[in-house]
Parts: structure tokens; sequence; C-alpha cells
């Protein structure tokens, strides 16, 4: 608890002391925390795995983008983003979560490539340019213009996520989940209706994810399928693996700390002399030798590994 | 009678494993199921309790028809089942795991959980009450806050017990719970189930280990090669010459 006050408010202060581009991580780093989140829920909780997860992102992004690009309301983009990414994550979900395996990672892969080029095709949204002047987010004539604004919103985004997700953990529902990812069977035959608790939850995870993207499209201004690649969706996993899965700050841990390594190895691949393929061949090698480092050392991840330490 | 199964077959590969099984079990009885290794007593189990489906045949519990139902409707409809093996959720108290025994019969779903409405914290409330009570029962209070699977195999075994309990189950499946327990935790198994069979839960128990069933059952359905090859009282079976030749004969 004491140390969830001193994140909070260390976290609340922050944006106040962060330049432009700092801050403009900051962002990223919530808007990837609330994503990995909602798949560390999915993949601790009720053993599913998403390699879709941008997806949902996207489809948030893109609801909130071409709603207030067409005049609604962005208040009303916003709370859209969730709710379209929940409804897609429903459909593809009610088919394939009910078969045993990985069958949800393929279909979530599959949905995004789909996805990404139906976007990159469709002038409605923008086609391969992208969706561009999308308006600031605006509460009752307040407008959001400012990055710190912005990186509040984030913070705003995130906690609602965390205790969304914490309530439901420590519950009936919540319960039943952990129940599942550990036998399935014995799960079942004490009532807990299997293939449905894990559609809700990765309808739920779908709908954190959307939120993500609605607010990332506020910020931006512009969305691009471009915005959205396949690696973003590894990222995800990788960030809720490395924080460590079935743990709520996990999530959040392994998101700002995969979102600040990908900043310095970034500037690391554009420094003078790196060759123009540096970005993609760094980013790819150090996800791969990451989850390695993990999985031989801290094979819970990050923060069950300190939360062990700290008990013994 | 509570439970009735009828003309049940399964077969795996060709190879029947249940076939044309009746069962009628009356309500309070404990009911034990015998027979050698191959005998067909874990895929009637896995039938009745919905882990597998039947190829023919049907289950009635208290006079509806369950045998298409999936095993969280059975076990919604009062049928509680603890498993042979270690089946016990890992990673999660004791006290949780027989917490997931009461989701039958409870209702609170994802919506009331993440408001955290009302109804959610009587309902937790009252779920807790009743883990506790069980563990009470099954001698597992002083280790309520420790991780499941933790535990020996043992102890394991009766957490399933406890959360059987938790879902107040009116039908209790027991697939072989005395396999690998020592002789006093089989005796403690022992006394448990006599005492639930005082309050009235019907029970079917599945055992290898004939003692075990002998002191216990109200009645004892023998199985060999899928079939049922002898019903009665305990002294019935024993005395029964083909019980002896398929079973007490064959690991004598």
């Amino acid at each position: 608890m004491k140390v969830l006050i001193a994140a909070a408010v260390v976290t609340l202060a922050l944006p106040v002391f962060l330049d432009g581009k700092q801050l403009g991580i900051y962002v990223l780093a919530g808007l990837a925390a609330m994503v990995t989140v909602g798949l560390s829920l999915l993949m601790g909780q009720a053993g599913q795995i998403s390699l879709g997860q941008a997806s949902f992102y996207a489809i948030g992004a893109y609801t909130a983008g071409l709603l207030s690009v067409h005049g609604t309301a962005p208040v009303l983009g916003l709370l859209a983003a969730p709710v379209v990414a929940a409804a897609f994550a429903a459909v593809v979900g009610a088919g394939v979560l009910r078969l045993r395996g990985h069958y949800l990672a393929f279909a979530t892969l599959a949905m995004q490539l789909i996805l990404l080029s139906v976007l990159a095709q469709s002038t409605w949204a923008g086609g391969a340019i992208g969706l561009q002047g999308i308006p600031r987010l605006s509460v009752g004539g307040f407008e959001l213009a400012e990055d710190i604004q912005y990186a509040y919103l984030v913070w705003a985004g995130l906690a609602v996520v965390l205790v969304v997700a914490h309530n439901l953990v420590r519950s009936r529902p919540g319960r039943g989940l952990r129940a599942l990812a550990t036998s399935e069977v014995a799960a079942a035959a004490s009532g807990v209706p299997v293939g449905r608790y894990r559609l809700a939850v990765f309808t739920l995870s779908a709908a954190f994810a959307g939120l993500a993207g609605g607010i990332y499209a506020f910020y931006l201004g512009y969305l691009g399928p471009g915005s959205f690649p396949v690696l973003l969706s590894i990222e995800y996993v990788v960030m809720a693996v490395v924080g460590g899965l079935g743990t709520l700050a996990g999530g959040v841990v392994g998101a700002v700390a995969i979102v600040l390594l990908v900043q310095a190895l970034n500037e690391l691949a554009t420094s003078p002399g790196m060759p123009s393929y540096a970005p993609s061949v760094l980013s790819y090698a150090v996800y791969g030798l990451l989850l390695v480092v993990v999985v031989l050392w801290l094979p819970r991840g990050i923060v069950p590994a300190l939360r062990g330490k700290e008990r013994t | 009678m509570i439970l009735r199964a009828n003309g049940l077959r399964r077969s795996f590969d060709g190879v029947f494993a249940v076939r044309d099984v009746d069962l009628d079990v009356a309500h309070g009885e404990l009911r034990a199921v015998i027979g050698p290794n191959g005998a067909g007593k874990s895929t009637l189990f896995a039938l009745i309790g919905g882990q597998l489906r039947a190829d023919a045949g049907t289950v009635t519990y208290d006079g509806t028809r369950i045998d298409r139902l999936p095993p969280h409707r059975r076990a919604a409809a009062g049928i509680a089942v603890v498993f042979q093996g270690a089946r016990v959720f890992t990673g999660m108290t004791v006290l949780e795991n027989v917490m997931v025994g009461a989701h039958a019969g409870t209702r609170t779903g994802f919506g009331a959980a993440i408001a955290r409405l009302p109804r959610h914290r009587r309902e937790e409330r009252e779920i807790r009450d009743r883990a506790r009570e069980s563990l009470a029962r099954a001698g597992l209070e002083d280790w309520a806050d420790r991780d499941a699977g933790a535990l020996p195999l043992g102890q394991q075994r009766v957490v399933q017990v406890a959360r059987a309990l938790c879902g107040r189950p009116r039908l209790l499946l027991l697939d072989e719970p005395a396999s690998g327990l020592r002789a006093g935790e089989r005796a403690r198994l022992a006394d448990l189930l006599g005492e639930l069979r005082g309050e009235g839960i019907t029970m079917l128990l599945v055992e290898h280990d004939v003692a075990f069933v002998t002191r216990l059952a109200d009645r004892v359905t023998v199985l060999d090669l899928g079939q049922v090859i002898a019903e009665g009282t305990p002294a019935q079976i024993r005395a029964d010459d083909r019980v002896v030749a398929a079973y007490l004969g064959a690991t004598a």
C-alpha cells in the first residue's frame, strides 16, 4: 500500500519536471501500461495469449479519430473507443476461445494483419497516408491542448484500468479466472463457465487497449496504419512477460521498462555512423535477448522477483 | 433416485471403456463403484461429472437429464467433484481454492465485481464464511493462507474435498480419494465422508481400495471390462463369486 501511494504521488508530480520530449515518453509509457495491464490479465489470469493486442489499440484510436473528425464530440469518441474495441474482441474471441490451445494467438495475429491492410486501403480511414486533422480532446469547452494535460489524462486512464483490474482480480469472477488458468477441468467442475470467462477477460483487455488508443488519437492528432505494426503487439507481450504475468504492477513496470529501453535504443540506433537498418535490427534483437534473459533469470518477471526478495 | 444412469456407453478408439452401464443411486446413499484397473471406473465417473460425453445412454440427476450439459452447469445443479490427481489451483491460497468451490450457486459477475456493488461485498463475505466453515470441517484451518500447490498430496486431496463442500453439493463424486494417502489421512477422510453421509449428502465413490470402500458404502457396484457385473451391499459383494473371480482373485 505504501509503495502504491508513493508510486501514485511520484507519477503525479513527475510531468511538472519533464521537458517536451520526456513528456512524450511519459505519455507513451502510460498508454503502453494501460494495454499491458489488460494483456497481463489475459495471459496470467486466463492463460491465453494475444499476438494482436495492438489491433485493439488501433481500433480504439481510429474509432475516436474517425468519430471526432466527422464532428462527434471528442469526449464521446473517447468513450466509444473501448466499447468498439471490446465489441471486436467479443466477435473474434467468441469463435476461437472455446477451442483449447493457441488458437487465440493465431486469430489475433491474423486479425491485426487483416486490419492493417484494410486500414491502408480504405479511403474513409485515410488509407496508407493516415487519418489527419483529429481535433484535440475537449471536455465541456475545456480543451486539452498541452502535452502535460495529456500526461495527466493518461495517468487517469491508467488509474481507471488498474482499479478495474484490481477489483476484478479480487472477486468471485477473478478467482474463477485464476482457477481456470491452472486447472480448467477443476474450475469447470466448480461451476466456472470456462469459455465465457475467457471471452470476458479477453474483451476487457481489448477495452483497456481501446481506451489507450483513444487517448493516443487525441494526443497525436494523426493516425496511420504504420503506427500499429505487429511488432507493437509483440512489444506488449514482451512488456507483460518482463514485468511479471498476472500481477497488475508487473504490467506497469514492464511497460515503463521497455518504453525506456526502446527509447535508449532509438537514440543509439539513430546516432551518427549507424546504418539505416539499425533501429529495426536493434529492437528485434533486444526483444529476443530480453525475453531469453527474463526467462532464464527472472522466469516469473520483475515484479514477482522483487516481491520474492522482500519476503525472505 | 437422485442419480440414474441408463445404458451409458463410451468407447475410445473402438474399445469400450464403459458399456451399457445402468446405475441408480438413492437420495442420501453412499455408493461405491469398484473394479480392477481398466474396468471403466474413471470413465464412468467422468461421464457423470461431465468431463466426458457419452456415446450413448442418459444420465438423469434429480429427474432432469444432464448428459448433454457442460460440467459447470452440472456443478450449478448441485454436483461437486473430487478428482483423483492433484487438481488444486496452484498459486492460490488454500482459502481461495475453497472459495472457488462456491462458484456454483453464487452470482456476482464481472460488472458487479468491477463496480464493487453492495451485493458483491455481501456475497464475498458469505463466500468467505462458507469457505472457512468448509476448511474447519476438513481440518484445514491452519493451512488457510498457504499456497495450495505447496501442500503434500494428501492435503491437496482434502483441499479438494473442502472445495467441493463449499459448493453445498447434493451429490458428491469422488474419484479414488484415498489413493496416495497415508493410513492416518485415510482414516480421517473416511470419518469425514461418514459425517457427510450423516448429513444426507449423496456420494458416489469410485475406488480401487476395496477395504476402504466396504467399511463406508451402503451399496457397492462392481465394474469389470466396462460392464456392471454385480451390485449389492458390501457383504453381498464380498460373497459374490463373479466379483471374487474378476476382482479380488485378480489382485490376490
